[in-house]
């Protein structure tokens, strides 16, 4: 073990984070929106608008996401009409790609966790909201979406962290998060035991407060459930 | 799709590979979170706490980390280890199929930890009691009363493991792996097509993912067929 090498490139691993960071956040983000409506397309009952969802779920859940990014970095500007698009700018960068394959892979996900969540919402509920005269739309908003919201959080605090994870694949497209750095100094030093446990533990420490953080909001969403 | 036609049989052998270390991994993943799970659910608090350790390591790293770590980690220490036998040794050369499955079933493993655990606890106290009732021995018991109940609790997250197992296969083409996700680099060097490469790779992928989908499907409907309402 050699400790100076430690100390000098944890600060070095820990400059890329930021990095990290905006994939995770951005990528979540978009991930949710794209989640939602892709469940709304599900749950719409018409065949043209749930089928198109299904099939965006059965390839990004049944592809390796290294795959997806690969597909989305190094494959779209294999045709002219990608590079003339108004979306080059976005595709053209390896953040941007980044992004774009993990927003398209979470939201795969995520809408099935809120499907899980919808479908978990008990029927009298809903019911006693027919009774009250509230409309469909009224019971999807202020029953459905409160109730599946909290049944579905443990299940995205998992996916959230999958998500982080995920985003240590970027340095495969010569992104510079933190485990692009790692690489990076691993192949001058040599010295992967020391380089990479220190990455293993901040990832670690990243898991664990995102765990933290999910179990605070699954107690302030169910502080009516169980006083 | 024309530039794919010499590469067919690159891509079949690539996914001979990919198939080989689902195979060994899947085994693999299996004996890990038995031992996992036997360890968390001992009285042995030592045990428990590797367990523990084990599932939160590998649970909360990325899992090309976990395979770039196995991998070089293990070149080093056995070359080091050689070296003391012979001095003359460069370098050992570790084969990243091995260091691959390896690294993926340990990470699946700790997954299918918390699932086997969850599975086991799971068996109804009713059920043992029955078959306590009925004279059997600890060893039946565990055989013809938990093994079958349990199997049928823990086969859905199980076929989610499978999955992760077959899509970590992708990642361990990052140590230099010539599974199909390799071949498909080497076919875009000569016919500059990333495009078509890439999509290839993906229906393989899709494809395996398909059968351990169905396969599982028609499991749950095989362990169905004596369970609660089922006639």
């Amino acid at each position: 073990m050699d400790l100076t090498l430690i100390t000098e490139s944890v600060p070095k691993i820990l400059s890329g984070i930021g990095i990290t960071f905006q994939l995770m956040l951005l990528s979540a983000i978009l991930g949710l929106i794209l989640a939602v409506i892709l469940l709304l397309m599900r749950l719409s009952g018409k065949w043209y608008l749930s089928w198109p969802a299904q099939i965006h779920i059965y390839i990004f859940r049944g592809t390796p996401i290294l795959v997806q990014i690969f597909i989305i970095y190094y494959g779209l500007p294999q045709f002219e009409f990608v590079r003339d698009s108004i979306f080059w700018p976005i595709l053209r960068e390896p953040f941007g790609c980044a992004v774009v394959a993990l927003t398209l892979n979470t939201g795969a996900y995520v809408c099935e966790i809120l499907r899980g969540g919808v479908l978990g919402v008990d029927h009298g509920i809903l019911e006693a909201g027919s009774a009250l005269g509230l409309s469909a739309q009224q019971k999807f908003i202020y029953l459905t979406t409160p109730i599946a919201a909290r049944i579905a959080l443990p299940a995205y605090s998992n996916d959230f962290i999958s998500l982080m994870k995920a985003t240590s694949l970027a340095s495969t497209i010569t992104l510079m998060d933190m485990t692009g750095i790692a690489r990076t100094i691993v192949a001058q030093t040599f010295a992967p035991y020391e380089i990479f446990i220190s990455l293993a533990i901040i990832y670690m420490i990243l898991t664990w407060v995102i765990q933290k953080t999910f179990g605070r909001i699954e107690k302030y969403l169910s502080h009516y459930v169980n006083p | 799709m024309e530039a794919v036609d010499g590469w067919w049989d690159d891509y079949f052998w690539g996914s001979m590979i990919v198939l080989q270390v689902f195979f060994f991994s899947l085994i693999l993943m299996v004996i890990f979170g038995l031992i996992g799970a036997a360890a968390k659910l001992s009285d042995n608090v030592v045990a428990q706490k590797i367990a523990g350790a084990y599932t939160i390591i590998f649970r909360g790293t990325p899992e090309i980390l976990v395979i770039l770590l196995l991998y070089f980690g293990s070149a080093i220490t056995l070359t080091a280890i050689v070296q003391i036998f012979s001095p003359d040794t460069k370098f050992v050369d570790v084969p990243p199929l091995w260091a691959g499955t390896i690294a993926i079933a340990l990470i699946v493993g700790s997954y299918a930890t918390e699932t086997f655990r969850g599975a086991f606890l799971g068996v109804k106290e009713g059920s043992i009691e029955a078959a306590r009732a009925l004279g059997m021995s600890d060893l039946q018991t565990f055989i013809y009363v938990r093994i079958p109940e349990m199997w049928r609790l823990a086969l859905p997250p199980f076929g989610n493991h499978m999955l992760s197992l077959i899509k970590d296969t992708a990642l361990i083409s990052i140590i230099g792996l010539n599974e199909t996700f390799f071949v498909a680099k080497q076919a875009i060097g000569t016919t500059g097509e990333p495009f078509t490469m890439y999509i290839v790779v993906g229906g393989i992928y899709l494809a395996f993912s398909s059968i351990v989908t169905l396969s599982v499907m028609g499991m749950e409907k095989f362990g169905a067929r004596t369970g609660e309402g089922a006639r």
